[in-house]
């Protein structure tokens, strides 16, 4: 106990007495130095001798000192202190340097915090306020069609009962589905995000309604359910001021009016991958609202996303083959009513549940893939700049060979310079990742809005993982910019340090350093290559003939919110608001639309006299028009004629064909006055009277997706009333007047909506233009990191032959020799990063090959154009100091040492 | 004889032992050890030093400034309580130790 305290004592006058107690220190020693060469004084030497006598036994002072210091007990405090502070002083001393490493460092570090924000949001986080979701699963089911294997996560409401009815090993399913539908009633009307959920979703999450309740059991119970809605709290504070008052008001949501009964907390998201809802309905109320009384037993409305919670000590392994079971007597009840679609057996009917996290699942979407490759590339710009930076780092040590070497001498030990020298580039690094998470902050936002919206944005430096994530990579790339250098110096011959100091008289480059450059223009042609392929691909992409002239057309349409219309009065308000549309000045074309491109597509059974499993040879979408439709959409005819005014309901039934239908059922037969019979074996020949170019309706990369076009006045129903207006100018200035005056046509609480026709498409272009641009903005920062490493390579090199090349020049060389040879130095090592980063680049080229548009990841192109970068940048880079060593004078260089 | 090596720890109690007939500065307790060896032990002046300080750490011995013979300042070591029964302590079982080991020696 008293030799705790006293211990105590000891070490805080230590720690707030430490100058006092290092000048006693000094005094102690000087007093023992003094004596000890008295005594060899009276033996008769000289005081000269006697001192050095005197030092000699008694061993090297600072070791002695720093050896009583580490048993003051504060010494890993204090020597930190003072680590800072030497490596403070001698950072600040150099302000150019230093403000270049903090801003290479910054760079990498903050590419890799906004990205990994954006991969950990697509990918591994869950929402916050989400109960133990280690045991919450996506549910995913697949069965053989057409012979394919199709995995589905849409299904439909019975069989959603038949799982919670089956399974044993799920405490509970929770269904929902987040749609577009119209809120608000009159001028107040607008599309939002609504989800439908069952009662068993909110629990879920630990989230409590701020006000109210949220729905339960009683509200979503068949068949019927209640017309309650719940509010977001966005939508709340926008459309209510954040008036608690709203309980019990109405609010009209997609047909029907709701009582409000409770508001979602704020940042309350749900399971949505698209952002924040506006409202939350029970399922029950909507499906009812939709589809009558029949949806509990209708299995073709496949609708609802399923997420179960496995019970408690039960595998995945076993819960999967447990809902397996569920599925397949689910499938022979639906078979019931439909024979078609055989045996559960015979189907290889199954369940899998997958990742919480959709993009992690089976139908994760190409984003997700391309963020993390771009992640692994925002990895590699830090690598990059690491390999900068400890380059910088260690022609700084080797200049600084001297002043290390004297403070060995002096009996520092390695261990304690090693940890000086890592104290430095841990400032360094500290200062990089705050700059990094400063560039985040102010970057990431337009990085984040190509995949979240607005309300689901949050700041990079409020993010408690990005900051993790960004603290844990700071402390790597100070071990990685710091060890080579620290080591380095640790090692080598002291008294040949002391004689020659960094002038040695002959020429040698670091190996550690030409390793670095070397990986650097290595992983500098891979990020190049990638680059160039995503930018060629972002090229075809844009450049793509989509089969229309998608940014001279507006889409419009009514959504009717239920208000009943017979099909009289449904194609009158088609007539009118066509007409309406067309008096809009700059409007040229209108035509009505059953299919809309990336938005929604009509489909009909399909007979050709003489063709067999028609469905095998492609998807054919149906597109009914109006008498302009092609002229409205652009859509060029080949062949034959487009349908006009002259057809009309009663006349001859005809029909124009895609390019690509008329090959996959004709082959090169001439398909114009070929007979198709749509909807049923026995309906009546409709004609082919036209062959249209190919267009794209669904995805951008299925060539074997077809389109064939019907007159509306033909297609046996009203068309949908949606509305293709081709304009002069810009879509976008179109898009109110539009909205405007169809409103005018509207019956009831049905409203008008409108969008330029590429925001439809833009999403399906997204992945593409992502990767192009981060690719060509982190292959771009990755090459000036590179050019800089090389430059300050070069320039080293030079000052260092400085001698050499003054005796080379005075023995006759040339300055356009000079310049050959240092300038041929640099490019070497450019060429072998070409030659490894080229083979790396073509050996990964396969895993790219999936994220190409119409594009090789072998192009012979982009890998020349590379090299040729390159090799500019490494001419350009070595040029300037190979003019400097050109320039030296002989005199000088040869006297200077 | 050529000098030897002090053996790990053993410096503490030929500190504590000088430390114990009087108060003493560094350069005496390293004189004392050199003498009182007749120079058979090689002590590392510095080495010294670290070894004061962690004593004084521990409160087996305290430091006082005085003056010394020729009036300058110096830093005087003595023993503590604590430090006169860690000697005895250590005395102790040095013996033990040199003993069971001759004990060895001479048996095998």
């Amino acid at each position: 106990m008293r030799q705790a305290l006293n211990d105590l004592r000891y070490r805080l006058r230590a720690l707030f007495r430490r100058d006092a107690m290092d000048h006693e220190l000094e005094a102690e020693l000087q007093f023992h130095l003094d004596k000890e060469a008295d005594k060899h004084v009276r033996a008769g030497l000289s005081p000269d001798e006697a001192r050095r006598r005197a030092r000699a036994s008694f061993g090297a002072r600072e070791g002695v000192k720093d050896d009583t210091r580490d048993v003051r007990g504060l010494v890993a405090l204090e020597t930190l202190v003072q680590d800072v502070r030497y490596a403070a002083r001698g950072l600040t001393a150099r302000p150019v340097f230093t403000a270049g490493i903090v801003l290479t460092l910054g760079l990498g570090l903050g590419a890799n915090a906004a990205m990994f924000g954006i991969v950990d949001r697509l990918l591994f986080r869950t929402p916050d306020d989400l109960r133990d979701p280690s045991t919450l699963h996506r549910v995913y089911t697949s069965f053989l069609a057409d012979g394919e294997k199709r995995i589905d996560r849409n299904l439909a409401f019975p069989v959603y009962l038949d799982f919670a009815r089956a399974s044993r090993s799920i405490e509970a399913f929770s269904a929902f589905q987040t749609l577009q539908t119209a809120v608000g009633d009159g001028a107040e009307t607008e599309q939002m995000r609504v989800t439908v959920a069952s009662a068993n979703y909110f629990p879920l999450f630990n989230a409590r309604p701020i006000h109210g309740r949220f729905f339960n059991a009683s509200d979503d119970s068949l068949p019927v359910g209640s017309p309650v809605v719940v509010l977001g709290y966005g939508f709340w504070r926008a459309r209510y001021g954040g008036d608690p008052g709203v309980l019990g008001k109405t609010l009209r949501v997609g047909q029907s009016v709701r009582t409000i009964i409770g508001v979602a907390p704020e940042g309350f998201v749900g399971l949505n991958d698209q952002g924040v809802p506006a409202a939350w309905i029970p399922i029950t109320s909507y499906a009812h609202e939709r589809r009558g009384t029949a949806y509990p037993a209708n299995y073709g409305w496949s609708w609802l996303e399923l997420v179960a919670r496995r019970r408690p000590g039960v595998s995945v392994a076993t819960a999967e083959a447990d809902l397996t079971l569920a599925f397949h007597e689910s499938w022979r009840r639906e078979a019931v009513s439909q024979p078609g679609i055989g045996t559960p057996d015979s189907a290889r009917a199954a369940v899998t549940l997958g990742p919480l996290q959709f993009n992690r699942g089976p139908q994760a979407g190409q984003d997700a893939q391309v963020a993390r490759w771009i992640l692994g590339v925002s990895l590699i710009v830090l690598l990059i700049a690491c390999a900068n930076v400890a380059n910088l780092l260690l022609s700084r040590a080797v200049s600084r060979q001297r002043e290390i070497a004297v403070r060995l001498a002096l009996g520092v030990s390695r261990a304690r310079l090693i940890r000086q020298l890592l104290t430095e580039s841990f400032i360094l690094a500290v200062a990089g990742g705050v700059t990094g998470l400063a560039f985040a902050n102010w970057g990431s936002a337009a990085l984040r809005s190509f995949y979240f919206t607005a309300e689901e944005s949050v700041a990079v430096a409020s993010d408690v993982r990005t900051l993790l994530f960004a603290g844990v990579a700071t402390i790597v790339v100070a071990l990685l910019t710091g060890l080579v250098p620290a080591l380095q110096a640790g090692r080598g011959d002291l008294a040949r340090a002391l004689k020659v100091g960094s002038r040695e008289g002959t020429y040698r480059r670091g190996r550690a350093r030409v390793v670095l450059l070397v990986f650097q223009a290595t992983l500098s042609v891979v990020l190049l290559v990638g680059a160039g392929l995503f930018v060629r691909s972002l090229r075809n992409v844009q450049g793509f003939r989509l089969g229309y002239d998608a940014d001279r057309i507006v889409f419009a349409g009514a959504n009717l919110r239920g208000t009943r219309l017979n099909p009289g009065d449904l194609n009158a308000l088609n007539e009118r608001m066509a007409r309406a549309a067309r008096e809009i000045p700059g409007v040229t074309h209108v035509s009505l639309a059953e299919s809309v491109p990336f938005y929604s597509n009509e489909s009909r059974g399909l007979w050709v006299p003489g063709v067999d499993s028609i469905r095998r040879r492609g998807r054919f979408v149906l597109q009914a028009g109006g008498p302009d439709y092609f002229a409205t959409l652009g859509t060029r005819i080949l062949r034959g004629r487009a349908f006009d005014e002259s057809d009309r309901a009663g006349s001859p039934r005809v029909v124009v064909v895609s390019d690509g239908m008329a090959r996959a059922l004709w082959e090169n037969a001439d398909p114009i006055g070929k007979c198709i019979r749509i909807s049923a074996d026995t309906a009546p020949c409709t004609t082919v009277i036209g062959v249209a170019e190919e267009v794209r309706l669904r995805t951008l990369t299925d060539a074997r997706e077809y389109t064939y076009y019907l007159p509306a006045t033909q297609y046996g129903s009203p068309v949908s009333p949606q509305l293709f207006v081709r304009i002069q100018g810009e879509a976008a200035d179109f898009v109110d007047p539009i909205r405007r005056r169809l409103q005018r046509e509207m019956p009831g609480s049905a409203f008008a909506a409108a969008m330029p026709l590429d925001r439809l498409i833009d999403p399906a272009r997204r992945s593409w233009k992502f990767g192009a641009t981060m690719f060509v903005a982190f292959g771009g920062l990755a090459l000036v990191l590179a050019a800089i490493g090389l430059y300050s390579l070069i320039a080293y090199d030079v000052a260092q032959r400085t001698q050499e090349l003054g005796v080379r020049l005075a023995l006759g060389a040339s300055m356009g020799d000079v310049v050959k040879l240092v300038m041929s130095s640099g490019v070497r090592l450019v060429v072998v990063g070409l030659v490894l980063g080229g083979g790396l680049a073509l050996w990964g080229s396969r895993w790219m090959e999936s994220m190409m548009f119409q594009q090789s990841p072998r192009d012979p192109v982009v890998f020349g154009i590379v090299t040729l970068v390159l090799l500019a940048v490494a001419l350009l880079a070595s040029f300037g100091p190979a003019l400097r060593a050109a320039r030296v004078d002989p005199n000088t260089a040869l006297r200077s040492d | 004889m050529p000098p030897i090596d002090l053996p790990q720890g053993t410096l503490d109690l030929l500190i504590l032992k000088a430390l114990s007939l009087q108060p003493m500065h560094g350069w005496a307790i390293s004189e004392r050890l050199h003498q009182v060896s007749r120079t058979t032990l090689q002590v590392p002046q510095g080495s010294l030093y670290p070894a004061l300080h962690r004593l004084e750490r521990r409160g087996l011995i305290k430091a006082e400034w005085g003056a010394s013979d020729n009036n300058r300042k110096a830093k005087y070591y003595e023993l503590t309580r604590a430090g006169r029964k860690q000697l005895a302590a250590e005395t102790d079982a040095w013996e033990q130790l040199t003993t069971a080991v001759a004990l060895v020696l001479d048996q095998a």
